[in-house]
């Protein structure tokens, strides 16, 4: 369903709930209006997260100049409670650490993460939403890979396998 | 394990810097042979680009699993958005009929 997809993505592109609800219903009534534009699905399943992607950006940067954010509900304190290596880790804790991890990227890497990695959409359909081409798409989403993965690096099991 | 790296220092890093750029690419399995080839030629040589590739690939797989992860839901949106078109210049007739025959 586009909608609950959007909406999944658009979360994790701005700071909060009411940002993304702001950003989903924008997005949705510039669809409408241009609704008699398209004739098939595919182009506008790109074009609707388009501008819900662009949307959310611009909602960002907006939040970025009136100042910080505080999230009081979901903050990780990095001195506190982690558990060392050693200690068996829950999987609510990984998915905690990761969703932090995906919070922290910058929104040039964290957009191809969400939408590749995350939403598991293809290189292809990603880059094409972004509207950036694939060879910068690959790179940025590369980047984005190895933060989240340095952040999350102690809750993975050592293996020296690939 | 680093005797690669000591006969041929030069090959050696860039095959290092080589297989950092390109793992994801690897995981994803977007490489030619020629490359592939050396991504894993130098992994096997060199502990820490196997350590990389091995958490990248286990990074990649916890992101999807966020995927199906419980998300807020979006109460009253359509209400909303509904809303607002109602308050909408009154658009062109026949232009809400258009999209079928587009
Ligand atoms: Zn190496």
């Amino acid at each position: 369903m586009y909608a609950d997809r959007l909406h999944a993505v658009v979360r994790r592109l701005v700071d909060d709930d009411h940002d993304a609800e702001e950003v989903i219903q924008e997005t949705f009534l510039r669809a409408w209006r241009a609704i008699d534009k398209f004739n098939g699905d595919s182009q506008f399943f790109t074009w609707l997260y388009r501008i819900g992607v662009n949307e959310a950006s611009r909602r960002t940067a907006r939040n970025r100049k009136r100042g910080p954010v505080v999230r009081l509900d979901d903050q990780v304190d990095p001195a506190d409670d982690r558990p060392g290596p050693a200690q068996s880790v829950q999987h609510g804790d990984l998915r905690r650490v990761l969703e932090q991890a995906v919070r922290d990227l910058k929104p040039d890497y964290r957009a191809p993460l969400v939408l590749r990695d995350v939403e598991g959409l293809s290189t292809t359909q990603a880059a094409d939403i972004l509207g950036i081409g694939e060879a910068a798409f690959k790179s940025r989403l590369h980047r984005a890979r190895l933060e989240v993965r340095s952040a999350i690096r102690e809750y993975l099991p050592e293996d020296d396998h690939p | 394990m680093m005797r690669e790296a000591l006969l041929h220092p030069l090959r050696f890093a860039g095959d290092h810097r080589f297989t950092r750029a390109q793992a994801s690419n690897y995981l994803e399995d977007e490489l030619d042979a020629h490359s592939r080839e050396r991504v894993e030629h130098h992994a096997h040589a060199c502990p820490p680009c196997m350590r990389l590739l091995a958490s990248l690939r286990r990074t990649v797989a916890a992101l999807r699993t966020l995927r199906d992860g419980p998300s807020s839901s979006l109460p009253g949106v359509s209400e909303s958005v509904l809303a607002r078109l109602r308050d909408e210049p009154a658009r062109d007739t026949g232009r809400d009929t258009g999209y079928a025959g587009g």
